[in-house]
């Protein structure tokens, strides 16, 4: 059974017609591709599909695609200004915080989503908002230093 | 290995009423969905195989949070975790169950996740139930007959069984409101930052200067096949004697009222040493010098 929705990604209207065993996540990478949208766990440990949805950052594999009618979803490339990239990507760049880059989006999503609703956090902040997130290549230093870097 | 989610039909109710009619309706097959983080990755690894889910975020009522003197809280079954960890009078007057929303599966999660979830999936790990345990909880419960209230323990029935029927929902949890003085906390041991408790404790103290109008109340994850309440210790601590014995006395009321077991987080003789263990910690913090 498929059903036809209505949302807005990136900033642009779409009408996508999905299975209601479709997650979100394979409608955006799959269906749509938006492949900076990354499996990995798909049972809601590792954070790598995380999109932000009405603002809030939300694993992709635990939604289903028809709850995201009529709702927005921002993925990473809705993050860029204009086609250029931000102080955050620039941040991340500078220190260092990404090797291979498998979870850079989920990080760069999920600490644009942090800075919105709290401009300056502390450390600690910082690192309780990502530890639903994994990294498997700079042991998360330099993501949260990067993360703080953009804040100042 | 990763399978896509078995097939089935989604519903998306707009009322209480409406979603009663399709539980009525499909009886046995369906199942209702808050935030899915228990119930999808279940699907996916086949362990449940509902043929249709019936989802409750589109039903306004159930969105509902308020605090009221003298009612207490009133938590509706789509509120998420990160929702009531935002919220003033949880931080201020129901510390217990703050601490444990904190350190509850990360924020991502919490932005899905609802307590009333969290209570039905019925884990004897549910962090939410050791907290709302010790604040006398009650559960709200519609079915086609109306509504009914449910005290938290009736709830429980075993490993991830509860006392629902399957024409029936929970549409939100009332706390009462806790006496004035009242100092709560919940600790929890665990691995990392992810896992589930090896064990829980819940602690509640109020009016402690007044033996005989003491109230110590104390509850457990993770140690028994339900989240558990220890009622002994009430008793055990209107009692005029020195804090070492009432302590002495509580941990073993609390022990011989678990039933821990091994697993693959803990050995059974570790959660036991826990109990006791994270019991005076949680006492003591509360009660810092007064004791
Ligand atoms: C990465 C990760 C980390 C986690 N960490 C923790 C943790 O630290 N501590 C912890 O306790 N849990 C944890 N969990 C488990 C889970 O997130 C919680 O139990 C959560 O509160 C479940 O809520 P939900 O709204 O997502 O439930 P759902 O998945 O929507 O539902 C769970 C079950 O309850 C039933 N149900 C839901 N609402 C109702 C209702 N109103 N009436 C009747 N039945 C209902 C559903 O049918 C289903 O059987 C974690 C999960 C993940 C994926
Ligand atoms: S793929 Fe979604 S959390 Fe791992
Ligand atoms: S940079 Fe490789 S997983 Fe993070």
């Amino acid at each position: 059974m498929t059903q036809r929705i209505e949302l807005v990604i990136n900033d642009r209207c779409r009408t996508v017609e999905v299975a209601s065993n479709t997650t979100l996540l394979e409608m955006l990478r799959d269906q749509l591709k938006f492949k900076s949208v990354k499996p990995g766990c798909w049972r809601g440990d590792c954070g790598l599909c995380l999109v932000l949805i009405d603002g809030r950052p939300i694993k992709s594999c635990l939604v289903l695609a028809q709850e995201l009618d009529d709702r927005e979803v921002v993925t990473v490339e809705g993050l860029l200004d204009n086609g250029n990239i931000t102080r955050l990507h620039q941040s991340f760049i500078e220190k260092g915080a990404l090797q291979c880059g498998y979870c850079t989006p989920a990080f760069l999503l999920a600490s644009e989503a942090l800075l919105r609703r709290n401009p300056h956090p502390t450390r600690e902040r910082v690192c309780e908002s990502m530890n639903g997130i994994l990294c498997r290549c700079t042991g998360y230093k330099q993501i949260v230093d990067a993360i703080l870097a953009a804040s100042e | 290995m990763f399978v896509t989610l078995p097939e089935f039909e989604y519903h998306r109710p707009q009322t209480v009423s409406a979603a009663l009619d399709l539980l009525d309706q499909y009886g046995g097959g369906a199942t209702v969905m808050a935030g899915g983080t228990d119930l999808l990755v279940d699907m996916r690894y086949r362990i449940r195989v509902p043929e249709h889910v019936i989802d409750l975020k589109g039903i306004e009522e159930l969105g509902k949070l308020t605090f009221q003197p003298g009612e207490g809280l009133v938590i509706g079954a789509t509120v998420t975790l990160n929702r009531l960890l935002e919220y003033d009078a949880v931080q201020s007057r129901f510390g217990a169950l703050h601490d444990a929303l904190e350190d509850m599966c990360d924020d991502q999660v919490r932005n899905r996740a609802t307590l009333a979830g969290n209570l039905c999936t019925a884990s004897p790990a549910a962090d939410c139930a050791p907290p709302l345990l010790v604040f006398d909880a009650k559960v709200e419960v519609a079915s086609p007959a109306g509504r009914r209230m449910v005290d938290l323990p009736d709830l429980f029935t075993g490993v991830k069984e509860t006392s629902l029927g399957t024409d029936e929902m929970v549409t939100a949890v009332h706390v009462p409101e806790p006496p004035p003085d009242v100092q709560s906390r919940y600790l929890k041991g665990k691995r990392s930052s992810e896992d589930c408790a090896i064990v829980g404790v819940a602690a509640l103290v109020a009016r402690w200067d007044d033996p005989r109008d003491r109230v110590v109340r104390l509850a457990y994850s993770s140690v028994a096949p339900t989240p558990v309440r220890v009622y002994d210790v009430e008793r055990i601590f209107r009692q005029d004697k020195p804090w070492g014995d009432l302590v002495e006395e509580a941990v073993s009321a609390a022990l011989n009222r678990v039933s821990p077991i091994s697993d693959v987080r803990s050995s059974k003789e570790y959660r036991v040493h826990l109990i006791d263990v994270l019991t005076r910690l949680a006492l003591r913090e509360l009660l810092g010098g007064r004791r």
